[in-house]
């Protein structure tokens, strides 16, 4: 039940989606990247482009100052949009929250939103003998983190997410294959998927043996770097019924935030940001968490999934892995949560490809449509629930509905 | 580069930590810390009022908003609160692969927690929990906290 009011419930909607093709090489910048996604995402909302008043670019690294990338800068004149009332760039979920707000607010009536992601060199060894990818890095096009002292060296980092996941096994006994299950399930969804980059499916057994990185995190724990780009077109609740008539309307969201260290060590699973974020966005709403039929929990790595499940109160913290493991189905190997919620139906950042969480979105567009496609379309699927982003900064709690 | 002080020790001028941790983003509210490493004295951000110890690197006490903020020296004593085996992964300067490294909560305040390299142990016989005490490393990187579990325990 919600115990406080939520004005923005429902009011703001997707018209429109689009994605740029995924893959690990794509000879192609991030501009163009974003370019076709936000064409696509235009198109299928029925939006005229001069009618188009707000974009959400990609990037944090120089905020606004994104050049040569899919920033606002870049995209608004490459795509003709002749005026704008309101400007940003973002990543991860947030953007969406962001924009949500301005539409909510009359800052703008249309938004498109482009998030364009490359396999940057930091986070791929072949990336780094590649002159575009290692000339990106030296221009902040993406949140590239400096040089620092080995105590500050988890920012933006996986060491962290290892040594959780380590602690977390140690505190309540825990296997690993409570994150691997999330790793299956995810490539088992992404199998059906013809967008996803990786897409054939591998047992537990695999998974345990795959080369260990981090100890206890191995290779299929972490996500794909790829190239691509994805993009929404937002407006208001009475703007959607003339364009679509399938809108997908924003239900509840928060950007929940725990005081955390700036180098990501002070915090304790269960009291981190995931948790503050789903506190604040079940506040504002009547949906219980038992009645949700779509979960993206962020899988950049697989200790997140877990946290984000049991920070979205499907289990209570340090209960989670017994949870999962009651919900995975052997014969599918797959999961269904509390016996019915589905989990990454397009493959998850795992394996359908790292294009900042945004895909979980443009995923569960087509799934609340009823268009995800043969085999992996969830029949009746009428909530979709997210936690996209960090342990430690600015996660996105939000939840989709559908008429 | 220092110069000895009365106190004991040496004493290192700002330029002097600015040149000795060239890839820090070094201010006013850290640089002590930094100018600790380098006379191997661990020292934290310490609210002269209420007593809380700062970390990360805070100008005013966020229990009592008191500017009364001394760096002050630890103990070196604490409990490996959670660790990983790093096997590979971005160069970490002035250490190879593979690298036991983890966060440290010293015994002055619960949740005062630092990263450091774990050394004279493995991952494989380490656990969460275990006490361990400040040992002094001098790396191509410059100087940096470690820490080793603690002998007779």
């Amino acid at each position: 039940m919600a115990t406080r009011s939520n004005p923005i419930q429902d009011q703001v909607a997707i018209v429109g989606v689009g994605s740029a093709p995924y893959s690990r090489d794509s000879h192609r910048s991030l501009l163009d990247l974003g370019l076709e996604a936000a064409v696509n995402a235009i198109r299928d909302s029925n939006v005229d482009r001069n009618q188009i008043d707000g974009i959400c670019g990609a990037g944090l690294g120089l905020g606004m100052m994104v050049t040569h990338g899919a920033g606002v800068l870049s995209l608004q004149g490459a795509l003709g949009i002749p005026s704008l009332s309101w400007t940003m760039n973002g990543w991860l979920g947030s953007h969406l929250v962001y924009a949500a707000n301005a539409v909510y607010s009359g800052a703008c009536d249309y938004c498109l939103i482009v998030q364009a992601e490359h396999r940057i060199s930091a986070w791929s060894k072949a990336a780094n003998q590649d002159p575009f990818r290692l000339r990106d890095s030296r221009f902040g096009v993406h949140s590239t983190v400096p040089n620092v002292h080995y105590s500050e060296g988890w920012i933006h980092g996986a060491e962290s997410y290892a040594a959780f996941a380590n602690r977390y096994m140690h505190d309540y006994g825990a296997p690993r294959e409570a994150f691997g299950m999330f790793a299956v399930n995810n490539r088992q969804w992404a199998s059906q998927n013809p967008a996803a980059v990786k897409r054939t499916p591998f047992t537990m057994d695999e998974y345990l043996n795959a080369r260990m990185i981090r100890e206890p995190l191995g290779l299929l724990d972490m996500d794909l770097p790829v190239d691509g780009a994805e993009a929404l077109v937002i407006t208001s609740k009475e703007r959607a019924k003339d364009l679509r008539p399938d809108p997908v309307f924003l239900h509840a969201m928060s950007l929940g935030q725990a005081p955390v260290a700036e180098f990501y060590e002070n915090a304790n699973w269960g009291h981190q940001a995931p948790w503050k974020a789903f506190q604040h966005m079940w506040a504002r709403s009547e949906v219980r968490v038992e009645d949700v039929d779509l979960w993206y929990p962020y899988d950049g790595y697989t200790p997140i999934s877990l946290a984000m499940t049991e920070a979205a109160g499907f289990a209570p913290h340090g209960e989670g892995w017994r949870m999962v493991q009651d919900s995975w189905n052997p014969d599918e190997q797959k999961l269904a949560l509390l016996g019915r919620t589905r989990v990454h139906t397009g493959g998850g950042s795992l394996s359908h490809g790292r294009v900042g969480g945004t895909n979980y979105y443009t995923e569960a567009v087509h799934q609340l449509r009823g268009k995800a496609g043969e085999g992996r379309q969830v029949k009746g699927a009428k909530t979709a629930l997210f936690g996209i982003g960090s342990f430690f900064h600015d996660p996105t709690a939000m939840l989709f509905r559908v008429d | 580069m220092g110069a000895t002080n009365p106190m004991g020790g040496t004493s290192f001028s700002d330029q002097e930590v600015f040149d000795a941790f060239p890839d820090v983003h070094l201010t006013y509210d850290n640089i002590e810390h930094f100018r600790g490493l380098l006379q191997h004295r661990l020292v934290f951000n310490r609210c002269a009022e209420c007593g809380f110890w700062i970390y990360p690197l805070r100008p005013m006490c966020p229990q009592c908003w008191s500017r009364q903020v001394h760096a002050t020296e630890v103990s070196g004593d604490g409990v490996l609160y959670y660790q990983t085996t790093l096997y590979e992964g971005r160069h970490i300067p002035g250490f190879e692969y593979p690298h036991l490294t983890g966060g440290v909560e010293l015994t002055e305040q619960k949740g005062l927690r630092y990263l450091a390299p774990i050394v004279g142990v493995t991952g494989e016989e380490v656990v969460e929990d275990t006490p361990v005490q400040l040992v002094w490393l001098d790396t191509t990187a410059g100087p940096v906290a470690g820490f080793t579990p603690r002998a007779g325990e």
